[in-house]
């Protein structure tokens, strides 16, 4: 009995002598539990500015894809999907910043919410916006919080405006400066000048509701332009909000050696018709000269496209002929190639020469869509390509110059050149705002009986996670149902 | 803890008093069979409830009457019944029983405990290690196949890939000695030294591993000295990969290019290069007009004309029809061990050494696997007995091949991608001439790798040292009690590096240059105290309990560095970086400790009763909820003893168990699963970042639960000539570790807590036998087939019963797909004459199989035996990605007709079978159910583009959208093999044997171009056929 007794005891004490252990595991040695606010930062700002996108570009009439039917292309597509996990990291930031006291953070933080939130409600319609973020906010799982109800895109552009008023309002350089960023090396009044540029493009793009009296467009558009001590504004490219690609793996232009876009990407005829118009030279920077041509690459002539539109067979057959101008090689085979614009200069420009040609401001709408034109070529002048010289000429042109009754048509569409491949789906977005320029949809590859689609269909995991609030959100907005035709808000 | 202390109660209660003494009579016990001492033989005196059992070196030691008879019984052995009559010392040797095997089958359980088969509630099947002496597969568990009923392994055609495993639908514990090896690397142990294989079927079996053993066990027993003899054992086998099993087909009459059109300008894929399809122009098209009498374009190979540095134009021709045999080697697989073992009375010893040579069928490609072992034990004193075991094993392979579709696998670069108009041999110089070292030489240089250049350059290189063994003291304090401790470990340390060359084309990347070493270890510890009594209460009631402690501990390091880019090409060196160093490393250490204890009741001599239960405390749960217990009960009742039965059975048993297998682990990889931390995002421009998960966790977290319930029954016929056995289970699955999805504008995407239940149910049937017995001639033959498969019962956070697309009672392998089809399956199509998508996935069909079978069968004339294993699968779907891409690639002989002339010439003339929405609407619920369809239908008419009609689809609806049915049927091996009769073999050895073996002869399948063995196609090396000899000497 004695050894059973001795036992015993070995026996209890072999598997509970070290109890407390269990509790040392009780720690990931691996990853940290809190962080200062600027460890967030970077990861927000490369969500927030990285926009470049082929999609985009092939919806835009700027490419055409050669490898098969692409839907963006042919406008067959249906779901995009949301990307409320980047508000999750900014309220993160925003949590972060006020454990520490560092409220620069918290503001930057209205702006990157209203960022992400518009960049939503434009591809969607009405989307969560008051109830959202209640369940990393708040620790709140219950099923108000799990599944919030879907906001009125009135409603959130209205919230949206106040949040970066505030942001606007508070930035300063004399809190606790940030570190870590990014984009304007830790300097807010740059950051100040994005927050109300940002907030000129935002009132622009509700330009359809410009009698809305809840909104107060016109009168918040003037409060920012006529006080620019208060509120600056960009006033070069030099303030660009754009990201800066470095030669380092995973930093790199986003399609430095993309296979694909070395074999598959060519512009569209469309495209190439505008630039050639106009003698443009950014043509030199954004294509490459057809094979069949045999012409040097400054020569207008030099350059052919496909047709968006057309049946894949017309593309690849016209690609294989050599008589099509690919994306320029710059895209595919320069590590850094050109920065991400998440709004830029020229961009400001345009927005205020449409304004004074709205009536919304007064100024000289000319001298506005010029300084754009003029800010877009340089920054498209890759490897000085052109001469200053020659960007003046440009400009001189007679066909350059605004034409009255024309105003809106040519500065939406010097705006669309400016955006070749540097501002993600803006160009989509404004031209589905003014109509211009025309896309074309007349060729045997296109889908959606023609139509340009006007949104997205709402993704599936709102229907399998929130199936009520995204059904009544579709009753409310689109009488045809959740369909890539139906027409929101702000463009009705 | 109460019922802990509880078992504790019952242990001491059985703790019984000794008995009178007259003279005392010791012994050995022998086996007949081989004069070897058996050990743990019951030695009772007649009449009478005391007695003993034999130690180790089977010697005995008991205190009776003068007059009385001693009963000597063993499991497997005929019971011996010897009077005494004064005598001081008998020896005795105990015969072999073999009238009844059924009922005398021992196995190995948990914990490495020995049971007689008869008295377990749950399935347990047993693969003797004889069967893998012969034949040889890379791994020992890939000679399992097909041979254990419910035992799903799954293998590979690529080299040193491990085979998976799957019991019941769950991948079970790997465990040799009584040790687990929660890392189941296959490579590990030498198949040479394995003595037999338990596998451990249910939940039941597997309660006394906790919760690694929730899913079953694989219980390898390594063989051990035999006493008395000296045993020297060479096993030799070398096998050929010299044929295809299966081996894709490819077109030859159309070449690199697009929409018919071909000429090579730099390599860069663009313009009339064609983006790197296989749509080009057709191959050998007489042309008068040409020097060669052929079209000619120009290719990479052109020569460069001195006068106009323009590219010659070269014939068009089929040179590489044979490029897929021309490029592979035959592989080798080659076999050897020795070792050498002895026992005496004291103890025995085995020694064994190892090595396994591959050769794949890849150029430049290896793998070496050596092992050595030394184990033995020793009877330090009668009562006290040691067991050691240590093994040392180490794999190593300079290079190995990249499997999975891209950039890096041969087989993307040399089917799939590569027209017929490139001689492969061609490109076995892979440099370009003057850039050696910087520039690969290949026909398009922005999608594809020259293979040569990927054997040669692009090497994984791979060394692993394991080591792993156990200790076991055994003391036995009195007839009826002993105790056991044992100890056992698991570690490696893995070395493993990849060498990128410049010019290495990956996706979205052009290397310039790259080294990266990755540095793991691994280290695992387990330590049980088990203490065991057993009592016989007359001759209904004999009971046994065990009672036992574990302590678990584990502990993983692992640094990977790569650089970015290399100064200096072909210097692998981490120095040797441009950009910084970019590494990572991690640590992650776990606890789990258990008590557990078992009774044994046996009653009535037919009627066993076996009941478990387990306490786990873990450090991979939130403190609150780290500890649980959890039971389990199985009954036994061998019918055959005591009811009259119909003469043609022989035997006949029932069995029923049910148990519960509690889990803390919520990630078998991650101990810290539990805990919400930062993640490392991505650094730019070497400015650190972290994220926040979007996954919460519920602080709630309570253990994972399986449930099971399992009934067989096994049946004897003709004098267990024939034997039938049957199993049936069902598992419950419940509170499970769920990232239950919530709407991501909440903030978060998920939140792991314990949510849904899900049933696995199914049969598993096993027939053998033995069809003819002659005096010269014997057929063994067995044949099992199982099913399983799982449903979602409950899906607890959905109000509305989905999980996804998955509805509460619902198969959990449905396969949903967005192409949009008819209810009657046909294809429909946009305006465009291209395929349509539909907005909600829709049900397709099922993955699982609905059967795997296996037959075995071993044919003995005289000094011939021959066997044979066939196994396979029956109805399941398998989605193939090799067809697929060989679709739309271009390569697939089914895409050689007139429909690709024409749109060689540029015309449109293919229709697409199936249909346009001509009317009418469908509707849909918010989980993609069809909740009203007045779709009207009419044939598509509209002509497209053969070519960007496959392009763009693929042709799936041709193919039923690649899922192909995976039935099949596949002659695993066969083996012929010639014992050398005694007198050539007298004096020199003590047996030999001599054996033809093949392995993978032939295959029935209905999936064309790959293996369906591996139950998935992503792009696999083709299936070899392996012929070879096997020798094996006995001294």
């Amino acid at each position: 009995m004695k050894q059973i007794k001795l036992f015993t005891v070995v026996l209890l004490l072999a598997i509970f002598s070290s109890c407390e252990k269990f509790q040392d595991f009780q720690v990931n040695p691996n990853n940290p539990t809190v962080a200062d606010p600027s460890l967030l930062l970077p990861n927000i700002e490369l969500r927030a500015f990285s926009n470049i996108s082929l999609d985009a570009a092939l919806a835009s009439r700027y490419l055409v894809y050669t490898q098969s039917s692409s839907n963006s292309q042919y406008y067959g597509w249906q779901r995009n999907s949301m990307n409320y996990a980047d508000i999750s990291q900014v309220v993160k930031m925003e949590q972060e910043a006020a454990r520490v006291g560092k409220l620069n953070y918290r503001y930057l933080g209205k702006f990157f919410r209203s960022y992400f939130v518009v960049n939503m409600t434009q591809i969607f319609g009405d989307i969560p916006y008051s109830q959202m973020m209640q369940s990393i906010q708040n620790g709140n799982f219950d099923s108000s919080a799990a599944r919030p109800a879907y906001d009125k895109q009135e409603d959130i552009y209205l919230g949206v405006l106040n949040d970066l008023k505030i942001a606007a309002d508070s930035l300063s350089s004399d809190q606790t400066p940030i570190g870590a960023d990014l984009i304007y090396g830790n300097n807010i009044e740059q950051w100040k000048k994005l927050v109300n540029s940002f907030t000129l493009r935002v009132l622009m793009s509700l330009s359809k509701k410009e009698g809305n009296g809840n909104l107060n467009i016109k009168q918040r558009f003037n409060e920012i332009v006529s006080n620019p001590s208060k509120y600056p504004l960009f006033e070069s490219n030099a303030d660009n909000a754009q990201l800066n690609y470095v030669d380092i793996t995973g930093n790199q232009y986003p399609y430095f050696n993309s296979n694909s876009v070395k074999t598959d990407y060519y512009l569209d005829s469309s495209f190439v018709d505008i630039l050639q118009e106009f003698k443009d030279p950014r043509l030199f920077t954004f294509g490459m000269p057809t094979t069949a041509s045999g012409l040097p690459a400054n020569n207008f002539n030099a350059y052919d496209g496909l047709i968006g539109s057309a049946a894949l067979a017309y593309n690849t057959n016209k690609r294989g002929l050599g008589k099509a101008s690919q994306i320029n090689d710059r895209y595919a085979y320069d590590a850094i190639n050109e920065p991400s614009v998440l709004m830029g200069y020229a961009e400001l420009q345009f927005i205020l020469a449409e304004a004074v040609v709205r009536g919304w401001i007064t100024g000289n709408a000319d001298t506005y869509y010029k300084k754009g034109i003029e800010a877009s070529l340089q920054f498209s002048n890759f490897n000085n390509t052109y001469s200053s010289a020659t960007i003046q000429d440009y400009l001189a042109q007679p066909i350059i110059t605004l034409q009255p009754g024309k105003e809106i048509e040519q500065i939406i569409t010097q705006k669309y050149i400016s955006m070749y491949m540097n501002s993600g789906w803006q160009p989509f977005f404004e031209q589905r705002r003014t109509g211009f320029p025309e896309f074309e949809t007349a060729g045997d590859g296109i889908l959606n009986d023609g139509k340009i689609p006007k949104r997205w269909m709402y993704p599936t995991d709102e229907y399998n996670n929130n199936a009520v609030n995204v059904e009544n959100a579709v009753k409310s907005q689109y009488p045809g149902g959740d369909d890539i035709n139906g027409v929101m808000w702000i463009v009705q | 803890m109460k019922r802990t202390a509880l078992l504790f109660m019952i242990f001491l209660l059985f703790c019984a008093p000794g008995f009178a003494q007259n003279t005392t009579v010791t012994g050995t016990v022998y086996s007949a069979l081989d004069s070897t001492t058996l050990s743990d033989v019951s030695v009772v005196v007649k009449g009478s409830s005391g007695g003993t059992t034999t130690g180790g070196n089977g010697t005995f030691s008991l205190t009776v009457s003068s007059q009385a008879t001693l009963v000597f019984s063993s499991v497997g052995f005929t019971t011996l019944e010897v009077p005494v009559n004064g005598r001081s010392v008998i020896n005795v040797y105990l015969e072999q029983s073999s009238t009844n095997q059924l009922s005398e089958v021992v196995v190995t359980t948990a914990l490495g405990i020995k049971k007689q088969q008869k008295t377990l509630g749950y399935a347990v099947q047993e693969v003797n290690g004889e069967t893998m002496a012969k034949t040889k597969m890379p791994t020992a568990v890939g000679a399992l196949t097909g041979k254990v009923a419910g035992l799903n392994i799954i293998n590979t055609t690529d080299l040193f890939q491990n085979p998976s495993i799957s019991l019941r639908g769950r991948t079970p514990l790997i465990v040799i000695d009584g040790i687990p090896d929660p890392t189941a690397d296959p490579y590990k142990i030498n198949a040479d030294d394995i003595e037999n294989i338990t596998v451990l079927k249910g939940t039941a079996a597997g309660a006394l591993y906790g919760a690694l053993g929730v899913n079953g066990a694989i219980l390898y027993t390594t063989k051990k000295g035999k006493k008395g003899k000296l045993v020297v054992e060479v096993n030799s086998s070398t096998m050929f990969q010299t044929s295809y099993t299966v081996v894709p087909k490819v077109q030859t009459q159309y070449g690199n290019g697009d929409a018919g059109k071909y000429a090579y300008v730099d390599g860069s894929g663009n313009g009339t290069e064609g983006g790197g399809w296989i749509w080009g122009p057709k191959l050998d098209v007489k042309d008068p007009s040409t020097p060669s009498g052929y079209w000619e374009t120009t290719q990479y190979n052109s020569p460069v004309d001195p006068n106009t540095g323009q590219l010659v134009p070269l014939p068009w021709v089929s040179r590489g029809k044979d490029n897929i045999k021309n490029y592979f080697r035959t592989g080798v697989l080659s076999t050897n061990s020795v070792s050498a073992s002895i026992g005496s009375d004291r103890g025995s010893f085995r020694a064994s050494a190892a090595h396994i040579y591959q050769k794949g069928v890849v150029p430049n490609t290896d793998v070496n696997n050596s092992s050595f072992s030394i184990g033995g034990n020793y009877n330090l004193t009668s009562k006290f007995n040691v067991d050691a075991k240590l093994t040392y094993n180490r794999e190593y392979s300079d290079n190995y091949p990249t499997i999975g579709y891209g950039p890096p696998n041969i087989l993307y670069n040399l089917l799939l991608w590569i027209g017929p108009d490139i001689d492969i041999r061609d490109l076995q110089d892979y440099w370009v001439k003057g850039k050696e070292g910087l520039q690969q030489k290949n026909y398009n240089l922005s999608w594809y790798n020259n293979p040569y250049f990927i054997a040669n350059q692009l090497l994984n290189g791979y060394r692993r040292s394991n080591s792993f063994g156990q200790v076991t003291f055994d003391y036995k304090f009195a007839k009826d009690f002993s105790a056991k401790l044992r100890t056992g470990f698991n570690q490696f340390s893995i070395d493993q590096d990849v060498k990128e060359p410049y010019s290495y084309i990956a996706y979205d990347y052009i290397s310039r240059g790259n080294y990266s070493i990755t540095a793991s270890n691994y280290f695992d510890i387990t330590t049980d105290l088990i203490l065991n009594y057993r009592h016989d209460f007359g001759d209904n009631l004999g009971v046994s309990v065990t009672l036992g402690g574990a302590n678990a501990y584990r502990i993983e390091k692992a640094v990977s560095s790569s650089t970015d880019g290399l100064t200096i090409p072909e210097y692998y060196n981490l120095s040797n970086t441009i950009n910084p160093i970019r590494s990572s490393n991690y640590q992650r250490e776990r606890r789990t400790g258990s008590v557990y204890g078992m009774i044994d009741l046996e009653a009535l001599k037919f009627l066993y009763f076996s009941f478990t239960g387990r306490y786990d405390k873990t450090s991979t749960l939130p403190v609150k909820n780290n500890g649980y217990f959890y039971p389990s009960f199985g009954v036994s009742a061998v019918l055959s003893d005591v009811l009259k039965l119909p003469e043609p059975i022989s035997f006949l048993k029932a069995r029923a168990s049910w148990a519960k297998v509690n889990t803390g682990f919520i990630n078998s990889g991650d101990p810290y699963a539990h805990l919400t931390t930062y993640s490392i995002g991505q650094k730019w421009n070497n400015v650190p970042s972290l994220v926040w998960p979007t996954t919460s966790i519920s602080p709630d977290l309570v253990p994972e639960t399986v449930s099971s319930g399992e009934y067989g029954i096994a049946v004897g016929l003709f004098g267990n000539r024939l034997m039938l056995d049957a199993t049936y289970f069902r598992n419950k699955d419940y509170n499970n570790f769920v990232n239950v999805p919530q709407s991501q504008a909440s903030g978060i995407t998920s939140i792991l807590k314990n949510a849904n239940v899900y049933i696995r149910r199914g049969w598993e049937f096993m027939i053998s036998g033995v069809p003819i017995k002659g005096k010269n001639f014997k057929w063994e033959s067995g044949f099992n087939f199982s099913t399983v498969h799982r449903w979602l019962e409950d899906a607890t956070e959905s109000p509305d019963g989905y999980i996804g697309t998955l509805k509460e009672g619902d198969r959990t392998d449905k396969i949903f797909t967005w192409e949009s089809r008819t209810p009657d399956g046909r294809a429909i199509y946009e305006t465009n004459g291209m395929q349509a998508w539909s907005p909600y996935a829709q049900f397709f069909g099922y993955d699982d199989p609905d059967w795997i079978y296996g037959w075995q069968n071993t044919f003995t004339y005289k000094n011939v035996t021959l066997s044979f294993s066939v196994d396979g699968r029956i109805g399941g779907l398998i989605y193939s990605t090799t067809n697929q891409k060989m679709w739309w690639g271009g390569t697939a002989p089914g895409t050689v007709n007139q429909f690709r002339d024409d749109a060689n010439a540029g015309q449109s003339t293919y229709v697409g079978p199936g249909v346009v929405v001509t009317g009418g609407d469908v509707q849909y619920d918010s989980h993609g159910n069809i909740i009203s369809d007045t779709r009207k239908y009419t044939e598509n008419t509209t002509a497209v583009n053969y070519i960007s009609f496959m392009q763009t689809t693929s042709g799936g609806m041709l193919n039923n959208y690649f899922y192909y049915k995976g039935s099949y049927l596949k002659m695993r091996e066969l083996v012929v093999t010639y014992n050398f009769p005694q007198k050539w073999t007298k004096n020199v050895f003590s047996s030999a044997s001599i054996s033809f073996i093949a392995n993978n002869l032939f295959l029935i399948a209905k999936l064309p171009n790959v293996d369906p063995d591996a139950e998935s196609d992503n792009l696999q090396t083709p299936s070899m056929r392996s012929l070879g000899v096997n020798l094996n000497l006995k001294f």
